[in-house]
């Protein structure tokens, strides 16, 4: 029966936050605001660990070591100045140093990583592939589509619609739908792969528990239940 | 024409229902569709059994949370499956709240006791460094300065044989994540791939794959694995057919499915616009 609960959690938990699917309901915000719960409690938990972590194994080794922990772990606290107005400036502190440290990091290799890279490697991209037709029409469209795109964005105002820069500001526009009809295709297939691992774990087929089918019938029943008839009654209820 | 008006404005809960039914049905009754294999599971399993010698040192992160397990898991179980087959050194390590949570369930799958491989000795976890990129930096730097202890004892890294050789980013030989976004590739490129030049393969959900062909094409990757349907072809590459496989059906049957509703969305709206001019 103990091993069942966490099944049965599971299964309700799934189902009510798919709920919503029919429409905005109780099932489904209880279901949401127990995830949000579980979510934020646990990454807490984990930063805590790790917080306690380094103080048991490394900070606490030496004097200054514990001083640099204690003023780390000030800084810290004063995050929580954001949910009070008085102490909001407090707030600031610590998102600076973030963010400073962040940008910082990324700054150092973000020109080679993100810019020169890829520009060396469009550079090298062959116009003609030998013996490989797809190839060559795959590098050509590349080569046409890369720099229309910069153009369209480098030129503003009405130059963009004059001269050349139509023809090539079609091409970068039909890139672009190309690209965003790309990104949509593969979102499709994100949010169905969720549905379908969730559907795997709901029929629970191996290597997911099997007594989730028993639980995924039973709760889907009471819910689908529970608001189809709450709809019936509201209606009946409801002056002609 | 009716009809016509009728199909545009449908309810969207009976898309929703349809939705369930295609998908649901080739779960319970397998249609056993082919799995043509890709450009893509070639080039990973090839780079996983050719490029990866005997005493490399592998970083396996799994960089995503509960959310993205459906389309991450398979290929993490079965990648982790072919990485142990080999006489490398493993150490996983996550950047994402949730890595820790999602790897035990990877261990319910795959135990490396099976493999022969011994804790502490073939294979380490740090557990969840909080941070993100400033995080994967620091241990770029030092292990043992970054992460204290490890996951499972609790004990100091250097009290672990296979931390003798492992020390920052220029003892590792190769990086295998699974992520579903930030911190993920560009991250992992920034502070690990660009300073220190170490290769990557990076397994990603499919709304991130247009994001990391420009990676594949200038070589900073050196694989990527798309989404759930490569993963499939992946585990029939290395012939042990896994939850990707089993669910490669569904995924062809709600694509179908996507695909009649843009279809008959369109002719609705043509038609209607047509009778409205």
């Amino acid at each position: 029966m103990v091993d069942l609960l966490p099944v049965w959690i599971a299964v309700f938990c799934t189902l009510g936050i798919y709920s919503i699917l029919y429409r905005e309901n109780n099932w489904f915000r209880l279901a949401e605001s127990a995830y949000l719960g579980c979510a934020v409690g646990y990454g807490v938990s984990q930063d805590l660990l790790y917080i306690r972590n380094q103080l048991i194994a490394q900070w606490s080794n030496g004097g200054l070591a514990i001083l640099l922990f204690v003023i780390t772990l000030i800084v810290g606290v004063l995050w929580y100045g954001r949910f009070n107005k008085d102490y909001f400036y407090l707030y600031r502190w610590p998102l600076a140093i973030v963010v400073g440290t962040g940008i910082g990091m990324a700054l150092k290799t973000v020109v080679f990583t993100q810019f020169l890279d890829q520009i060396i490697a469009q550079a090298n991209t062959p116009f003609f592939v030998a013996g490989d037709i797809g190839g060559t029409i795959n590098n050509l469209l590349i080569h046409l589509m890369v720099p229309s795109i910069l153009l369209y964005f480098w030129f503003t105002g009405t130059i963009r619609d004059s001269g050349p820069m139509k023809v090539v500001g079609k091409v970068a526009r039909y890139t672009m739908m190309a690209g965003f009809g790309s990104a949509y295709g593969y979102t499709i297939l994100t949010r169905y792969s969720l549905f379908i691992g969730r559907s795997q774990f709901l029929l629970g087929l191996p290597p997911n528990a099997a007594e989730a089918r028993l639980a995924f019938m039973v709760i889907a029943a009471v819910m689908l239940l529970s608001m189809i008839g709450y709809d019936m009654i509201a209606k009946k209820e409801q002056p002609e | 024409m009716s009809i016509i008006k009728k199909i545009r404005d449908l309810d969207t809960r009976i898309i929703y229902a349809l939705a369930w039914i295609f998908v649901l049905f080739p779960l319970i009754s397998p249609l056993g569709l082919p799995i043509p294999i890709s450009a893509d599971a070639i080039a990973w399993n090839n780079y996983v059994t050719d490029e990866v010698q005997d005493g490399d040192t592998v970083i396996f992160s799994l960089m995503y949370g509960t959310s993205g397990m459906p389309e991450l898991f398979p290929m993490s179980v079965a990648t982790m499956k072919h990485i142990l087959e080999k006489d490398v050194k493993i150490v996983v390590v996550h950047f994402w709240t949730e890595g820790p949570l999602v790897f035990n369930a990877l261990l319910g799958q795959v135990d490396p006791a099976d493999y022969g491989k011994v804790y502490g000795e073939d294979w380490i976890r740090l557990g969840y460094i909080p941070g993100s990129e400033t995080a994967m930096g620091s241990l770029a730097t030092s292990f043992q300065k970054t992460v204290p202890n490890d996951y499972v004892e609790r004990k100091p890294l250097d009290s672990f044989a296979i931390m003798d050789d492992i020390k920052s980013a220029e003892d590792i030989d190769l990086i295998i994540s699974f992520e579903t976004g930030t911190p993920g590739t560009p991250e992992w490129l920034r502070q690990w791939n660009t300073p220190y030049g170490v290769p990557q393969i990076t397994g990603c959900i499919g709304v991130s794959v247009p994001g990391m062909i420009p990676y594949m094409n200038s070589g900073q990757l050196k694989a990527l694995m798309p989404g759930l349907t490569v993963s499939a072809e992946y585990e029939v590459l290395l012939n042990k057919p896994g939850l990707a496989v089993a669910g490669v059906d569904a995924v062809s049957t709600s694509h179908l499915l996507v695909v009649l509703l843009v279809i008959i969305g369109n002719v609705a709206y043509f038609m209607t616009r047509e009778e409205g001019q």
